[in-house]
């Protein structure tokens, strides 16, 4: 299902994108004369004002940003590449290879960065190690399955040569895995972007994500607006430029949406699936320890596996600190639970709807691929601009961060309903309701899974942020407070919490896509 | 480069030759088959019944459940270390990032024989393909990306050619052209040639002998052995000796079929 789909690139719907993206500005613009004074929409005049005023300031941030983000992309991708690799020359390793690194992009960045700082020293390290974690895995996954997107007959015809592994990395996989690497490395730029910036927020000197704290702080509405655009802009361009660059080098776009179904063959029944997930915590605890032994880092902020045991079970303090954590823990989860599954509704709503009057649909895919491409994470500043301190921003925020990534997936899986079986629909004079429900709908679900579960590590990254930042509640508070007061225990305690419970969701939520396409999409699920 | 050459005009032997896939589908009942070396063999038999099977189990890319398989007294994976064999699958598998030129030439390659730009030309000229060498498979018909596959089995100069209905979607009058040339490149040098397919007709003009099988789990039924003169001509077909011989490979066919589903009366 993430097959060779592509986007359409013809004239029109270029225009159509720019006329969308016109018709977005003045409305924009008309909405924040009418809200003037009330500090919380910048219009596109003041930010280009903004923007005029300052432009040694804003070059010399976006520079610094840049460079992280760019250090960290070619870091985590070249990480990703190096991960697939193993998992392609030793094929029994694969899942432990992607669980390990599942339960490392679920790591919570806004923890991860103080914890880094400490651990890195001075300098600009945690902004690229976090643009880099935020990268690896949407470069792997789709890596992953570009190497094994060849049917198996052409295999079969290196095999016929007397030829081994070799020759079919060489001849076949590297080539068939190419517009999958490029769609991987597409998602990749603003999310360096986003690492980097996240990074920054939580700490840096200098940056992009400094001068928003800053700004933030003075309250200086056309500021914010003009950097989180600037963000925006130059993530929308990346994504863009590699697009354009796999189109040069390939003759065809990169697929729009990465993750494969879950592996059904590897996960069923709950034994395998258990030991497998014992396999990854054992390995992700060994690293963790021989990783802060090998360094020699001083246990009072590096803390091992044991420390945090300790924190949660037997120190004195432990019953105080689980209590924290679980008053914490259910506030984070009345923000990203309704902000998670209004996100994915929405976004399978809008493009069931857009579906039905095709014309909005030509229009709407490109354009909900461009605001895809936006580091909604760097816009959380504005969400609570406008939303303000309390739950609503935080659950806004997850909402539009599921909701472009869903939106697109599900434009997509839409659009890959059978055209044979639509011909024998049409043949009946079916009308769009029908086709809709027995045609439309079932291809739609595995992309719709897809998203869902890619969903969850990026609702919880948007979640913790926001709550880093602004409402002052949650998990995402918590670890601010603990690194200000250097409560290390508790730090620690909460980033492994974060990252078990990450990988426990997207678990249910890949279960549950299962037991759905194994009902509707038979086909979809590989055998 | 391969070690040694592949044997010239190997003939094929299966001793008890049998596949039953996982989960229990018996496709192939023990066969004890001998093909003479040099020669064309086509194998006829309702769909499904086994016939791919049986060519990839002979290529080395399926497992036997039990027996073997020698060709020229080679295992199939040492025949295929010696770039001695090549197969032109029934669905083209052209890999669509070459164009028709790259998929021939990726075939030498991997048999690890010189590039030979002439000899590909040749081919690719031979199968009616002119002009369409820098052509990727996505802009081919059906019928042409099967004659890209075929060129690129001959590409390679086999000693065991096998043939998983190379013209299945090639219109009638190309399908006579090339069961015309075709041979002529294969019977010089001794090809063995085993070529499945549907066409009763199609299966007497190119083979010595022709092997029906019956629906699955397939089993030969008959066999029968063709005597026309070579090289033949299509024209061939219009003669009584050839109908005599097609119709008894219907004959064999429709035999076959009523014998593994009675009809009602019968029952
Ligand atoms: N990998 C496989 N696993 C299980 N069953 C298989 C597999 N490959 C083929 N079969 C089964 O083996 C039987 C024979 O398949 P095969 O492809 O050999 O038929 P065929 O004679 O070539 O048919 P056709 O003329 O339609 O090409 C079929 O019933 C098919 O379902
Ligand atoms: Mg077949």
């Amino acid at each position: 299902m993430t097959g060779t789909a592509t986007l359409p690139r013809s004239g029109s719907t270029g225009r159509a994108t720019l006329l969308g993206l016109a018709a977005l500005a003045l409305a924009w613009e008309a909405g924040a004369r009418l809200l003037s004074g009330s500090f919380v929409l910048a219009a596109p005049s003041e930010i280009t004002a903004w923007i005029a005023t300052h432009p040694g300031l804003l070059a010399r941030a976006l520079g610094t940003t840049l460079a992280n983000a760019t250090a960290g992309f070619l870091a985590g991708n070249l990480a990703a590449i190096a991960l697939a690799a193993a998992a392609l020359l030793w094929p029994g390793g694969r899942r432990l290879v992607t669980g390990f690194a599942l339960l490392v992009f679920c790591l919570p960045l806004v923890a991860t960065g103080p914890i880094l700082r400490v651990l890195l020293g001075p300098g600009d390290g945690p902004e690229i190690v976090l643009a880099a974690l935020a990268v690896y895995y949407t470069t792997l996954v789709p890596l992953l399955v570009g190497l094994n997107a060849a049917p198996a007959a052409w295999f079969d015809l290196v095999r016929s040569y007397g030829r081994g592994r070799l020759a079919e990395l060489t001849a076949i996989r590297a080539r068939a895995s190419l517009p999958y690497l490029f769609a991987g490395l597409q998602i990749a730029a603003p999310a360096a972007l986003l690492g980097a910036m996240v990074g920054e927020f939580t700490g840096a000197e200098r940056g992009m994500g400094v001068l928003t704290i800053r700004y933030m702080r003075a309250l200086d509405v056309p500021a914010i607006w003009a950097l989180a655009t600037a963000a925006a802009a130059v993530s929308i361009l990346a994504y863009a430029a590699i697009g354009r660059l796999a189109r040069a080098l390939l003759h065809e776009s990169p697929p729009v949406i990465l993750a494969p179904p879950p592996d059904t063959r590897a996960t069923r029944g709950t034994l395998p699936a258990l030991l497998h997930a014992l396999a990854v915590l054992t390995l992700a605890l060994l690293l963790w320890w021989g990783a802060m032994a090998a360094f020699g880092l001083n246990p009072f902020f590096a803390k091992r596996p044991g420390d945090v045991l300790a924190a949660l079970v037997w120190a004195p303090d432990a019953a105080e600190t689980r209590a924290t954590l679980a008053t914490a823990l259910g506030e984070t989860a009345r923000a990203v639970l309704p902000g998670y599954l209004a996100g994915l509704g929405l976004g399978a709503a809008l493009a069931v709807l857009l579906t039905l009057a095709p014309v909005l649909s030509a229009v709407a895919m490109p354009l909900a691929v461009t605001l895809r491409s936006v580091p909604i994470v760097t816009t959380a500043p504005l969400i609570v601009l406008l939303l303000g301190r309390g739950a609503a921003g935080a659950i806004a925020l997850v909402a539009v961060m599921v909701f472009f990534p869903t939106l697109v997936a599900c434009l997509y899986g839409l659009r890959q309903a059978p055209g044979q079986i639509l011909d024998v629909f049409e043949s009946y004079a079916a009308g769009p309701l029908p086709r809709l429900l027995h045609v439309r709908l079932p291809a739609m679900l595995p992309a719709f899974f897809a998203a869902a579960r890619m969903s969850v590590p990026a609702a919880i990254l948007a979640v913790t942020v926001v709550e880093w930042l602004a409402t002052g509640r949650g998990l995402g508070s918590l670890m601010a407070l603990s690194a200000s007061l250097s409560d290390y225990d508790m730090l620690w305690s909460a980033v492994a919490l974060v990252a078990l419970l990450s990988v426990l969701c997207h678990a249910a939520v890949a279960a549950l896509e299962r037991r759905v396409l194994s009902v509707y999409a038979a086909e979809q699920v590989p055998a | 480069m391969p070690a040694d050459p592949p044997p010239r005009a190997p003939a094929i032997t299966c001793t008890g030759l049998a596949k039953t896939f996982p989960g229990g589908r018996e496709v192939l009942l023990p066969t004890d088959l001998a093909l003479a070396g040099g020669r064309t063999t086509a194998l006829v038999g309702p769909s499904g019944c086994g016939k791919s099977t049986l060519l990839r189990l002979i290529a080395g890319l399926e497992r036997p459940s039990a027996g073997t398989v020698r060709i020229g007294g080679l295992t199939p994976a040492e025949m295929r270390r010696r770039a001695g064999l090549a197969l032109a699958f029934q669905d083209p598998s052209l890999l669509p990032w070459r164009t028709v030129r790259g998929n021939i030439r990726l075939a030498r390659r991997l048999a690890r024989l010189p590039a030979d730009p002439e000899r590909i030309e040749d081919l690719i000229r031979l199968v009616g393909l002119e002009g369409f060498g820098d052509t990727r498979p996505a802009a081919l018909s059906g019928g042409m990306r099967q004659r890209a596959a075929i060129a690129r089995a001959m590409a390679t100069d086999p000693q065991l050619l096998l043939l998983d209905e190379p013209f299945g979607a090639v219109d009638e009058l190309t399908r006579r052209q090339l069961a015309r040339d075709l041979p002529r490149l294969w019977e010089p040098r001794g090809t063995t040639t085993l070529l499945v397919t549907h066409s009763v007709v199609e299966a007497v003009l190119l083979a010595d002998r022709v092997l029906v099988l019956s629906p699955r789990p397939a089993r030969i039924v008959t066999d029968i052995a063709v005597p026309l003169p070579r090289p033949r001509d299509p024209a061939i077909t219009a003669t009584a000796a050839f109908h005599a011989l097609t119709d008894r490979v219907s004959a064999a066919l429709a035999d076959g079929a009523a014998r593994a589903h009675p009809p009602l009366a019968a029952q």
